[in-house]
Parts: C-alpha cells; structure tokens; sequence
C-alpha cells in the first residue's frame, strides 16, 4: 500500500525537480537575453484582471531573470516595453509569461494553491507569518472540486491532521419526534448526546488529532457543514492549544473554521455555477441466488445437527426458474435500486462594493437524489432525495474612517424526502431478505409475502408512500469595529451579535399494504393467506429537533510599537454562548480572558492568553476555570547570521505552542449531574387492583457526581515553517504532545451492588502525540504552472489511566493500549480436521467443529473465556497520507488528490445467514468452511442461526480482522477555460467547462468491502461523476 | 459628531447585554425533583411515594417467556425452545457459560430493586400518610412492610441462584461510598429473608383477595415466601450437599433434620390461615382470579401467551410456537387413573399415547390431534403447526398449551388475564407434603393427604395414593407431582438443583417425536433434539464475572 502510494508521489516529485533544474537552466538562459535587452523603451501598457475581468492590484511583474520591475496598480495597469518578456506573478494567480506584450488586457487564472498572507484564527486576523500555533489553511479552490453535499468531503486528505471516515453516503435525516428521551439525562447515552442529533452531517465522521473539534462558522459556533464550497472563502483548522484558548471550556478540541466569502470593492463579480453528476454506489453487497441460498442453508442445517428443508425438487425449480410463484428468485438489489444516480448543484453569486461599503451575496441550490427505484403506479416520488436551499450574504460598511460594521445573515433549507418505510429500514430488509423469499408480486397484483416477511421489499421502496424532512437553519450576524485612535492611538474596540436557530420537522405519509402467501390447495387451486395489516395512511406532522443559540462577544484591544523594535498588544475578552436545545434549560458558556502578544523587531515574538472560562450546569461555585497559553516565535532568517541565503532560503521560522485547555464535554457530564434527582420513569409502572390501576413510575435518576467538572489538556506543540527557492517550495512541520486528563468515564469498578448506574466521572487520562508534515511545491515553465502537495501525519494514542479493573493476565489490559483499541480473541484460522477440534479449547462450553474458527486459549486453561481475550487489530499509529497534483496550462487545468490511510483495520461484522439464521446469504459464503474446500475456505462452516464462535457480533476475534488500510484515488478535477481573448468579446469575464470525479479509484487489501463503509446496512459509498459549467461576469 | 452618538449608544448596548442577561427561567431544573419532593412531608396521601414504591414493584420476577424469549422450563428436561440459534435457554441446559455470559443474570436488576426498595424504607415515614387497613394498621406501615417483602423476594431471587449474596441492609450507598461488600453466608441470607417475613407478616395487608389491591403482598404472600426459603433451605444441595463442604456460602456447613420441621411448620402456618383453596378446575387456576392464587405480579388482560407460544399454523400470524416440550415431559405425564403410563395396569396404548391421560396433559400440552381455535393441531411431518422450511415452529412435536384460555373452539383469541402467579396454594401443599415426609421416618396421613388433594383438583380417578408408600417411595411422587402440577411455573430449573438430581436429570438426551402421516396411519418415530449437560458447579449460578474482578470481596462460587 504504502509503496504504491510513495511511487504515485514520487513521480510528481520527480515531475517537480526536474523542473526545477528547468527552471534554473531557463533562468541563466534568461540573463543573456535580458542583460542584451535592458535598454528597450517602455512603450505598452497592459491591464491586469482576475477572473471576473476586474483589475488586479498588485501583480508582481518580473523579467524573466527574476528581477521585479514593479507591480500594477489600483487599475490593474502598469506599462511594459511590447518587445519583452514578462513574468506575472501574485500569490493566488497562476504565473503568466508574457512573451510579447500586445494585448491590451491580460486575464490572470486563480491558482488551486493559492495563499494569503493574512489568517483568521477564532476570532482574530492575524499576518499569516506572525501566527505561532499549528494551522492549516484550505482556500476556494481546492473545496469546490468535489461534488458531495457536505464540505467536509473536500476536506479529505488535504489538511494534515484532520482524519475523516465517511460513514454514509447519504445523509440521514432524524424521524423521531422529541420526547423526553432527548432531555440530556443524568447518563450518556447515544440518545441523550444532543449535540450529534442537532448537526446536518451524518456522513463524514472526522477527528482533529483525535478530538472532535469546535466548528466555527464566521467565528460562530454552530454546527453546520452543509455550506456550498462555492461561497466558502476558507477552512482552516488549529490545532494547537493557543489558538483555540478563547474557547475556554471548549478549548481542548481544536478548531474546524468556516470563513465565508466577504464582498471587495469593485464592480459587480457575478459567478454562476452550474453543474450535475451521477453516483454509483460502490460494494453493493452480491446476494446469492436462490438456488445458491437453498443449496447452502441446507448445508448450514446439517452442519447445526438439524434436518435439510429444500429438496432436489426445491433446487431444479429454484435454477430453472419455471415456477416463479412457489420458487422465486428476486435479486431484491436488482429490483430495487438504480445504479445512476443524478445530484446537480446551481450557484449564483454576486460580490462587489465601492469604498465605503461591500456586499456578498451566494445563492445555492442542491438537488441529489438517492439509489431507489420509484414506481409509476404512483403520482408522487418515493426515491430518497436531498434538496438545499442557501443563502449567504454580508455587507460590511464603514459608517466612519473608525467605524465599521459588518451585517451577515445565512439561512437553509433543507427538505428531505425517503420512502416511507424509512431509508435505514430499508436498508436493512435489503440485507436481510433471501432471493426465495417470496415473488415480488402475486399473480393477481397483490404484493408477495409470507408470515416471516409480512412487509414486501419491493413495496417498502417504491409504493410505502414517503416521508418528508424539512430542516431550517438561521444565522445572523452583527459585527462592529472600532478604532479608538482618538482617545488613545492603537486602541479599538469589537464585538459581535449572533442569533441562530435551527429546526426539523417531519411529516410521515407512509403507506402500509398486506402481503399475501400464495399457496396451492388440495384442489390445485390459489389460496391468498394475507398477512401483516392494513394500516391506515398516517399523515402526521412532527417536530425532531429544535435548537437556538445566543452569542455576543466584546474585546478592547490596544496595539503599539513601542521604539521600533517593540511591537506590543493586548486585549481584553468576553463573550457568552447560549444554547437551547429541545426543551433543556439553556446550556451557556462564558469567558472573560485577556491576552497579550510582544515581538522584537518580527524575530522574536512571545504570546500569552488567559481565559477565565465557566459553564452554567456544574455545581454553583465550581462553574468557572482558568485556562491559558503561552506562545513563542524565532524567526531565524531575520538573524545576522543567515544573511545572504536568500536565494534558496525564504523563511524559516520555529514556534511553539503549550496550553492548559479545558472541555465540558456536555454529552458526557450529563443533565445537572451533580445533584441527585428523581424523576418520572418514563412508561414504566405498576398496575395495582383488578382493573389494572396504572401508577406511573417515579425513580431515583442517577447517582450525583458533585466532583464533576471540566475535561482538561495539556498540549504542545512545536512547529517549523521554511519556504526555499524563492517561495517555490513551503515546508511546515508539526510535532504535538496532548495529554487529556480528568476525562468525564464510568469508573471501572462499577460494582452492580449499588443498585444504580454510575454517572461519569472525572477519571480517565489519554494522550495523543503524533507528527505532521505539509510540503507544497508550485513552479511554472513557462506558461505550464504546476504544484504538488503532499500532507503526512501520524498519530499514536495511549490509554495512560482508566479506573481499570482487575485483570488477571497482562494480555487483557486495556491501560496502556491506543485509545479505543478493539479487544477480541485471537483467530488461527479454521479447524480442518476432527481430531483437532476435538482437542480444541471450547468456547464456554460450546462444541467445536472442522470449519470453525480456531480460538487461541492464551491462558491455556482449555476453555475459551473472557480471560483470553486481547487487543486485535491495528495498534499502530496511524497515517494519514494526503497529495494533491495538478497543473495548469492554456486554460486547461487539472488536479488530483491521492488519498492513503496506513495502519488501519476494521472488524468485518457480517455472518451468514443473519442472528435469526433465516436471512440472506451473501456470495462471501461461497467461501465457506467444507471437508472438500478445506484448504482454500475463506469463511467459517455454515450453520444455522449464530454459532458462538464463528458470529462476530457474539464473540470478536481477530479472524475478522481486515486491513482498513487503502489507497484512494479520491478527487479528479480536469477543467477548460475558454480563451479570454474570446470571452471578453461577448463581454463576459470567462468561462470554465469542468468535469470532477469523487472516488474514483480504490486500492484495499480486502477487495470485497469498502474499507470507510463496510456494515452492509450503511447507505453504500458513492463514485460521483460531475460536469459542469462556470461563467463569470 | 452625530455618528458618535451612535456609536455610544452601540456600544451601551452590548454592555447592557452582557451584564443583564439574567435568565427568567429557573436555575436548577424543577423536572429534577429531590427526595423531599417524592417523600413529600405535606401529602398525606402520599402520591409520589406510591409512586415510588410502584417502580419497585416493577422489579418483582416475571414468569413465562422471561430468559431471551423462552421460558425458563426450556432449559430443564421439560422442554427446549423451537428458536432455532443457540438460545439463551439452550446455553443454560447445554452448560455453554461463563461467568461472564451466564443467560439468567439478573444481579444488576434485583440490587437495583433492593435499592429502592431501601430507599423507601428509609423515607416513607416522613410522609405523612393518612389512614389504615381494615385491621388498623397505619398506612405507611403497610406500605412499608410492602417494600420490605420486595426487598425479601429479591434477596430470594438471588438466593436461588448464587446462594449466599451480599446483604445490604437498610443502607442506601453513594458514590464516595466504599461498596466493595463481601457475601454473607448462605445461612446469614435465609435467616434475614425469614426474619424479614416474620416482621412483616402481621403489617401487611390480610385479604388476598381484595380487588382493589390485587397486587399487593398480603400476610399469605409472606409465609408463602418463607415456606419456599425454607423449603430450599432445607433441601439437599444446601442442606448436607453442600457442593463445597465447607464453604458457607454456598450451603449450610452441615446437615440438620430440623430445618424440614421449619419448613413443615412455614407451610403449616399458611394452610392453617384456611383463606386458599384448590380451584377445581385447574386450567382455571392461570386464567382467572381465584381462591387458589397467593401472590402475583401483575400481568393484565392479553394474549402474550397464546401469541409467543401458540402452534405456528393458525394464519393470523400471531402464532410464534416458541416453546417445544419434550417426551420425557410427555411421559412423566400418568393415565387418568392416577398410574403411570410404565405400570402394566395402566392402560397406556403407545398406538394411541395421547388417550386417557392425566387431564393435566390435556391442560398442558398441545399434541398432535389435540383440539385448538376450531381445529385439530398438526404437528406431524408437513402438518398445518410443523409445516417444515425454515419458519420457527416445534422441535419436538408438541407445544405448550398451560397458561391459555380456553380457546378450543374460539376462531381467534381474546384477552384473558395473564398476571404472573408467583405463589399458588397447590405448591404450598407440596411444600407441605415434602418437607413432611422428609422430617418423617415414613409418610403420614397428613403426608397422603396433601398430595391426594393435588391429585384429586388434577381430575385422577382414583387420586388415592397406594398405601404404606416408604419415604423414598413418596418422595418420588411428590417430586413427579412437582412436575406435572408445576410445569412451566419456573420450578424445575431450581427443584432438580435443590434435590441435587440435576447431575443425571439433566445430562439426558431429550427427545420429541417425528409424527409421518401415512396412508395407512400414523408413524411415531422418537427423535433426539438437545442432549443436555451438567456439571456439578452448574448446581449454583456464578457470580457474575464483573462484580467478581471488581469487587475484590467478591468470592466466587465453586467452580467459577
């Protein structure tokens, strides 16, 4: 795996160099011609623009020996001598070489890499180079190469340190009405982390170097990933703990920011998108046909001791197919899913303003539809769909020279559609249901059935009426800015108001038909047995989830220099988060922090920050914690002794970060958990008296942790920046030392005497360390503009404390272990002969045969127990590996993202025949364990129902452990500009065909299953094919 | 200068914000009441302790189909389930356990139940509850004595399983409390639930057949729980059988006659509160409120029984046939005449094995040919109820018909009360006979007549007893009785193990019957279904793994 991904690399890095040489050698070429022409008059001047046709401040013009003739100016124009050759350079544009200067006007293409100098760090702007903390910035252009709904999948193996995992591949929407199970209870449960219910991504799991981390969105917190990349002017993450301490209580997770696109000064930018793919569903499980089921069940039933049920007469009928009635044979996936799926996307946005005041405004429209088939019996749309509406626009006005506020408001809409037996139930009827399970339809148009399967599938995806979700998100935003230059120069003043809220509702339209059991009678005659009922069509309204949130932020901040060299500022800090989820009390965090930053003449720089940071549920007069940071920089190219390396050294730069971070973690610390309550027990009650006298239930709610309090972390962080060979190559490397304690866990000695659950407690200690890399190279011959980028990161987690309990051998531990580490028995692949199961270690008790999995009795005691199980699966640290290659040429762009996890593995959960032995069976189990195939078997014995050792569910073992490492060719993005020369005559700015794919291409040691989604009812992975269309005005 | 105004203004605002954003709504959360809230010191009614105390009633053991979906009988000699996967039931009766997957664990659950159960105790005097019983007790003396006889159940429950467990008492721990509680012996736990019974016997209520408070524990609940605690107290793997001589908490250290005389005189005394009677009918006895019932847990009026346990071939679809009882079960079942179908006088034709049997077969199992919702049931090979393919149904042939309405001629099933009987007379009177006959050299006439009076409700003609039956010859029929009267009410499972028989009673190979339906008649065919294993440290269940690493207290039982 690793090989491979290191050769694929490798060729762009030999791309690269050679260029590099390339360059070099045009370079010295370059001197003669220059030195021979240094006299020619200036006799041209040209207009630099951008993509919307608008004049480009700031192009850096060069000779072609790299010397800087000068840079255009506020209309993008600066004269030029017509006979030479030109270099045009600016950091977010692609080179241009201007070999003679006869047009008037030259357009400049943004760049996939570009970069700015300038970085949003939670809530402040900083000069990208004076930032000493671990940050990683995504600009537009490498977001809007991918077609998915979510822009978290863009993020995929272009930052290193943030790992994602998708987990669907389609967003699932919430059904459930509240109810009181949603009140945060005094325990977590899945049900009561509220958080994870409220957000709109159920497709990507993601991790900052293993924690969860705060999204911003504008400097909000608010859980939204559902932005169109298109009006997203960056992502950027921190990971360090300075960046993130004006968090305070949520400071420990790191920092996933959204900036979205803000207006600039100038005519109208108009951009308007357009653009539709399919998707195809990858590892679409493979059933066995019926014939293929019957043939393998009976021999799952003489395996488990039990009579064969299908007969010879069973299996011709099954094969030859002449009675589809009696012996059907229905790939229910054939039947019921489609392979190309459309999802088109529209995006119209406006950007613009004049000095005083600037205005952005995005449009979206999203419409992707999911892998059901509908019928046309029905006037109405079944098939699961997605549609968003958004709307994002800001204006920012300067009411005077020092006073500026900024206005921003972003709204959705989302409205779902699945079938009306629900998408996951679906799903899981697909995977459970065997191709003989009964006809699709009867012969008199009735659905099949039988008293097993009383609901049909075919009638579940396409005639069960639908389900409809609505969500709606609103964010307002009211920034202001203050210069206070008056009263004292250097001092300002800031704040900001938000208001959001978000909620979703759902209307159920199901339908519900019987199905019927056709059989013959003793007269030969058809006899429809109906089963499962006829239901009345609901058509009910409600609403899953409602949340709003209430933030305001001030800051009095001071810069100054104080003789030159001294530059100092300061800044005192408070805001307040508010959040009312469902019908919860409200949840709100507070801070009030002060920091402070100095700097001797940009080489040396010092940062510090203190937040003084409270959560409302703990304990009245244990609300509050102090939290801080410390930063330092040294600049070391600007020390005498580098001078004179600037023609292969540009910056080179060390920092470093420690923090004490805090975290609330609300879904584990529960409701008021400090104090004891009791409270209704849900329905649950006694009937008291011959009429069955309800009394409803009122229980104790948990134990009171009154010690309760914050997560906290201990975190580090050094980092080096260099850029060499004129900024043509950036490196920045990271290396990081987390250590979380005092993490909210059960205690391990939870002795069941006490007769209640234990609430979580302030016991557990992790540490996460790891090392990451990012290295980008961009260079142009010519015209020809290329880059490279290659992101690494590793990362290594240990259990350091846990309240673990006794455990008898070592093997068992779990201390000391990486965080979340599987434990399981050991697998020796499969008992082949009868004397060796015979001689076999018994799980439990339980029989062993030939074609079982062999169990490996660690403690050799001949029983397989508790006692013998370990750690499996990966231990490693793991690597994320990430490289983006593209070039740009003559309009044609192109840019493809390698993505590699190493270290990786999964459980494979999927056994025969399902937990109840009657469903479906899948091809894999034509692998499976016979006296015949013995050497060659891939898969345990058949049996009937779950057999203990060999069911993954009923006991892990690494037998099932399959290698999660893959190779992902994950984004392909080509695209064509036509000609500006061209454009510009029918008056439009330009216009881009472009085609993407996501998913491409996949390479996994164990072929048969996605190595992200592998549980064969999780909505499949999705290869997106996408063209479209871009015209800027 | 205007614009500054505005500014000030703003700038006023936000500060007014931030520091007056005081909440309208409470601090703390009113729906999470406190204790003083629950046991509250001005109801004198009392709702919310009652309340309270109505969830402890939740954690009273249910019957039926508890233990994964089966009956606790299918993982005794007397019936499998007809789940075809390795059923939590089928793990007990093949011995595939370990401590740490044992299929019966209910640890958690009853602490849980004693829990509260304390909590109640310890607070319900702070109410201030008006009025008494019929007999002048105050309320909340009954209502506490109530929570006393639950917590004794419980203790009970865990008894029979673990033997000797951790008694708590009256304390209620919290989290810094320290919990790492050793067990009490086995005698320390019988003598607490028999001094909890003799506390409360005289506080309780005292009609068992009050409607209003059916549910309630009464005196007779209370003696009946101690006549049962006493009875295993006394029986052989405790007393004398202790499976690890010397270790008290897994039995009495020794053996002594005496504790049959306790046990004798614990049922004496509730027989002699002459309030029960055998109802006459005895499939009467499950689906009615009668005179024969000591103490329930609650049930209701439903179909679940008939639903989970009903033949598969009734088209409703509601028919799981979830339990299949074997042919030794069949066969423990006597003739009519009160002989056993191995005596040469009694009549048994293996041609015809379903005639002339004990009426409580008829009562308690379906066979095939046997007469349900308007129809004979099917079970032999392709028959409507064993229709074969790979639909749950029966294993052996049979299902079980005890615990249903009567429905023999209904077209489809209506409610009938299903409450969860865990005391009924008829036991008390084999408690009764056994604990007598075992203090006895030989059988007495009080002996004859305890068990002549089960068999003659059961409809035996003649019921009489052959005279001068020898102690051990009686003690054979009253262990048969046990299990034909009982079947299915969660005795054998614990009456094998307290008898210590369960090392060859439950090692054999069950059997059902293969029914072909010919041309010319019917062919039975023994089948093997489930050979059963045994081993002497299954005799007590394991304390569960978890509370055994956690707790370093904790002992395990023998052979854990």
């Amino acid at each position: 795996m690793i090989k491979r991904y290191i050769g694929i690399s490798l060729i762009g890095i030999l791309l690269a160099t050679s260029d590099v040489y390339a360059t070099h050698l045009s370079c010295n070429n370059g001197k003669f011609r220059t030195e021979e022409s240094n006299f020619v008059l200036v006799d041209h001047t040209i207009q630099v623009v951008d993509d919307y046709g608008k004049p480009l401040q700031g192009v850096k013009i060069y000779t072609v020996d790299q010397s800087e003739i000068g840079e255009t100016d506020e209309e993008g124009k600066i004269s030029l001598a017509s006979q030479q050759t030109y270099l045009l350079k600016h950091p977010l544009f692609y080179t241009i070489q201007l070999n003679h200067v006869t047009t008037d006007r030259v357009a400049m293409k943004s760049k996939m890499m570009g970069t700015k100098d300038t970085l949003t760090v939670v809530y402040d702007n900083l000069v990208k180079d004076q930032a000493l903390g671990a940050i990683s910035v995504l600009y537009n252009n490498q977001l809007k190469t991918s077609a998915n709904a979510l822009y978290l999948n863009a993020l995929t193996g272009r930052i290193a340190g943030l790992h994602t995992q998708e987990v669907s591949g389609f967003r699932s929407a919430r059904t459930a009405a509240i109810t009181a199970q949603d009140l945060a209870g005094s325990l977590p449960t899945d049900a009561t982390k509220y958080s994870t219910n409220m957000n709109d991504n159920s497709e990507v799991a993601f991790n900052l170097r293993g924690q969860s981390p705060v999204i911003l969105i504008d400097g909000v917190q608010r859980d939204i990933f559902s932005i169109d990349p298109e009006s997203i002017e960056s992502i950027s993450v921190a990971k360090d703990a300075l960046s993130s301490i004006l968090l305070g209580q949520r400071s420990s997770r790191g920092v996933l920011q959204v900036i979205t696109k803000k207006g600039q000064i100038g005519a109208p930018r108009i951009s308007f998108t357009a653009q539709t793919g399919i998707q195809e569903s990858l590892n679409l499980p493979k059933p066995l046909d019926a014939y293929q089921y019957a043939y393998l069940y009976n021999e799952a039933l003489l395996n488990a001791g039990r009579q064969p049920v299908f007969s010879q007469g069973d299996f011709d009928a099954y094969k030859n197919g002449t009675d589809p009635l009696q012996f059907p044979n229905v790939n229910w996936y054939n039947q019921t899913l489609k392979n190309n799926n459309p999802i088109s996307k529209y995006n119209l946005s406006v950007n613009g303003g004049i000095k005083n005041a600037r205005y952005a405004l995005s449009l979206s429209y999203l419409n992707q539809l999911g892998m059901f088939k509908s019928s046309d019996e029905f006037a109405y749309e079944t098939n699961l769909q997605n549609q968003r509406y958004l709307i994002n626009s800001s204006i920012d006005v300067d009411v005077t020279e020092d006073f500026t506020i900024g206005l921003q408001f972003f709204g959705k809409i989302q409205d779902g559609r699945q079938p009306g037996a629900g998408t996951q139930r679906i799903l899981e009827s697909l995977y459970q249901t065997p191709n003989n399970a009964y006809p699709i339809v009867n012969p008199d148009g009735s659905y099949g059935g039988s008293s097993v399967y009383t609901r049909n599938l075919f009638q579940q995806v396409t005639g069960s009426g639908y389900l409809l979700d609505n969500n709606r998100d609103l964010l307002t935003n009211l920034d202001f800015h203050y210069k206070l230059d008056q009263f004292l120069p250097g001092l300002y003043a800031k704040g900001k108001l938000n208001v959001s809220a978000s909620s979703s509702s759902l209307i159920d339209r199901n339908r519900q038909q019987p199905v019927y059991d056709v059989r013959y009678n003793d007269q030969n005659e058809l006899v429809y047995v109906r089963f499962g009922t006829i239901a009345d069509q609901p058509n009910s309204f409600a609403t899953t989830s409602t949340a709003n949130f209430f933030y305001f932020q001030g800051a009095l901040g001071y810069n100054t220099i104080v003789q030159e060299d001294h530059q100092v500022s300061a800044q005192v800090f408070l805001d307040q988060r508010t959040a009312n989820y469902q019908f919860d009390l409200p949840a709100t965090h507070s801070n009030y922090a002060v920091t402070g930053k100095y700097a001797y003449q940009d080489k040396y720089s010092a940062e510090l920050a203190l937040n003084y940071s409270g959560f409302n549920r703990f304990l009245p007069g244990k609300k509050y914690g102090l939290f801080y940071a410390v930063g330092l920089g040294w600049d070391i190219l600007k020390e005498n002794f580098m001078e004179g390396q600037e023609d292969w050294l540009n910056k080179l730069k060390l920092r470093a970060t420690y923090g004490r971070t805090g975290n609330t973690n609300e879904g584990s610390l529960g409701y008021y958990s400090w104090r004891s309550s009791y409270g209704q027990g849900g329905n649950n009650g006694y009937e008291f008296g011959s009429e069955y006298a309800r009394v409803h239930s009122l229980v104790e709610k948990g134990l009171a942790n009154v010690q309760g309090t914050w997560e906290k972390g201990d975190k580090f962080n050094l980092g080096i920046d260099a850029s060499f060979f004129q900024n043509t190559l950036n490196l920045s490397a990271d290396v990081y030392h987390d250590t979380y304690f005092d993490l909210l866990q059960q205690r391990g000695s939870t002795i069941d005497l006490i007769g209640i659950p234990y609430p979580n407690e302030n016991i557990g200690k992790n540490r996460y360390q790891g090392q990451e890399l990012n290295l980008t190279y961009q260079n142009h011959i010519g015209n020809f503009n290329y880059f490279i980028n290659a992101n690494a990161s590793r990362m290594k987690t240990e259990v350091l404390y846990m309240n673990e309990v006794y455990r008898q051998y070592s093997w068992n531990k779990r201390t000391g272990m990486p965080v979340g580490q599987t434990f399981g028995y050991l697998g020796d692949g499969l008992i082949q002969t009868q004397s060796e199961a015979n001689h076999a270690p018994k799980l439990a008790g339980n029989e062993v045969h030939p074609g079982d999995v062999k169990l490996i009795d660690l403690n050799g005691d001949g029983i397989i127990d508790q006692h013998d199980q370990t750690a499996i699966g990966n231990r490693k640290p793991t690597i994320f590996l990430g490289t983006t290659l593209g070039f740009s040429v003559q309009g044609f762009d192109f840019s493809v993202l390698l993505q590699a996890v190493l270290n990786r593995t999964y459980q494979q959960t999927d056994y025969s025949f399902g937990s109840n032995g009657e469903s479906q069976g899948f091809d894999y189990l034509l692998g499976r364990w016979t006296p015949e195939t013995a050497a060659t078997a891939t898969y345990p014995r058949l049996t009937i129902g779950s057999d203990p050792t060999n069911t993954p569910f009923l006991n892990n073992s690494s037998f099932w452990t399959r290698s999660g490492e893959y190779l992902r060719i994950r984004n392909l993005d080509v695209g064509y500009t036509l000609p500006f020369s061209l454009t510009s005559k029918m008056k439009i700015a330009g216009i881009r065909f472009f085609a993407n794919a996501q998913n491409l291409f996949t390479i996994t040691p164990y072929k048969r299953l996605d190595p992200e989604i592998n549980a064969g009812t999780a909505y499949p992975a999705q290869r997106i094919f996408n063209f479209g269309i871009n015209i800027k005005l | 200068m205007k614009i500054n105004h505005i500014n000030w203004f703003l700038m006023a605002g936000i500060g007014i914000l931030s520091f007056s954003c005081t909440s309208d709504l409470e601090i703390e959360p009113i729906e999470l009441q406190t204790l003083e809230q629950v046991f509250d010191q001005q109801d004198s009614a009392g709702v919310n302790a009652n309340r309270f105390l109505a969830d402890t009633y939740r954690f009273l053991p249910n019957t039926g189909n508890r233990v994964g979906g089966d009956f606790l009988d299918a993982a005794s000699d007397d019936a499998v389930s007809s789940n075809p996967t390795n059923t939590s039931v089928q793990q007990l009766a093949t011995g595939s356990f370990t401590a740490d997957s044992y299929q019966d664990n209910l640890w958690a659950d009853y602490y849980q139940g004693i829990r509260q159960a304390s909590i109640f105790i310890n607070n319900i005097d702070r109410v201030p509850l008006k009025g008494n019983i019929e007999n002048g007790t105050p309320l909340n003396r009954v209502w506490k004595a109530e929570a006393k006889f639950l917590r004794a159940i419980f203790y009970f429950e865990l008894l029979k399983r673990h033997a000797g467990i951790p008694l708590l008492g009256d304390k209620v721990y919290q989290i810094e409390d320290n919990i790492e509680l050793p067990r009490n012996t086995f005698e320390e736990c019988v003598n607490f639930i028999v001094q909890q019974c003799d506390a409360i016997k005289d506080s309780l209520r005292t009609d068992p057949f009050n409607l209003t408070d059916y549910g309630r524990p009464t005196k007779s609940a209370a003696l009946a729980l101690k006549s049962r605690v006493l009875l295993y107290a006394a029986s052989p793997l405790y007393n004398g059988g202790n499976i690890d001589a010397q270790n008290a908490l897994a039995g009495y250290t020794n053996f002594d006659a005496t504790r049959w005389q306790l046990a004798e005189e614990a049922a004496k005394e509730l027989i002699d509160q002459n309030l029960f009677v055998l109802e006459p009918d005895f499939k009467n006895v499950f689906i009615s409120r009668n005179k024969e019932r000591i103490f329930s847990k609650q049930g209701g009026n439903n179909t679940s029984m008939e639903n989970n346990n009903g033949p598969v071939g009734y088209s409703s679809g509601v028919n799981n046939g979830r339990t299949s009882p074997t042919q030794e079960l069949v066969d423990a079942f006597g003739m009519a005449n009160g002989l056993p179908i191995t005596d040469a006088n009694a009549g048994y034709n293996p041609e015809q094995p379903y005639e002339g049997r004990d009426p409580r077969f008829y009562a308690t199992i379906f066979y095939n040919g046997a007469q349900w919702l308007s129809r004979a049931v099917q079970t032999y090979e392709g028959g409507g109820d064993k229709p074969g393919g790979t639909k749950q149904q029966t294993k052996t042939g049979y299902y079980l018909r005890k615990f249903m309405g009567n429905f023999e001629n209904s077209t489809n099933y209506s409610n009938v009360n299903h409450d969860h009987i865990l005391f009924r007379y008829a036991e008390i009177l084999l408690n009764y006979a056994e604990a007598r006959n075992e203090r006895l050299a030989n059988p007495d006439a009080i002996v004859y007549q305890a068990v002549e009076a089960i068999r003659e409700r059961a409809g035996l003609s003649p019921f009489a007893l052959a005279p001068n039956l020898s102690k051990a010859n009686m003690r054979q029929i009253i262990h048969q009785e046990r299990r034909k009267e009982l079947a299915f009410e969660e005795h054998r499972f614990y009456d094998v193990r307290r008898w210590k028989l369960a090392e060859t009673q439950f090692n054999l190979q069950l059997h059902g019957t293969l029914i072909f339906q010919t041309g010319t008649g019917i062919l039975r065919q023994p089948n093997p279904i489930l050979k059963m294993n045994f081993n002497q440290k299954m005799y007590l269940a394991p304390i569960p793994f978890s509370e055994v690493i956690k707790n370093p207290n904790m002992m395990q039982n023998p052979g854990w």
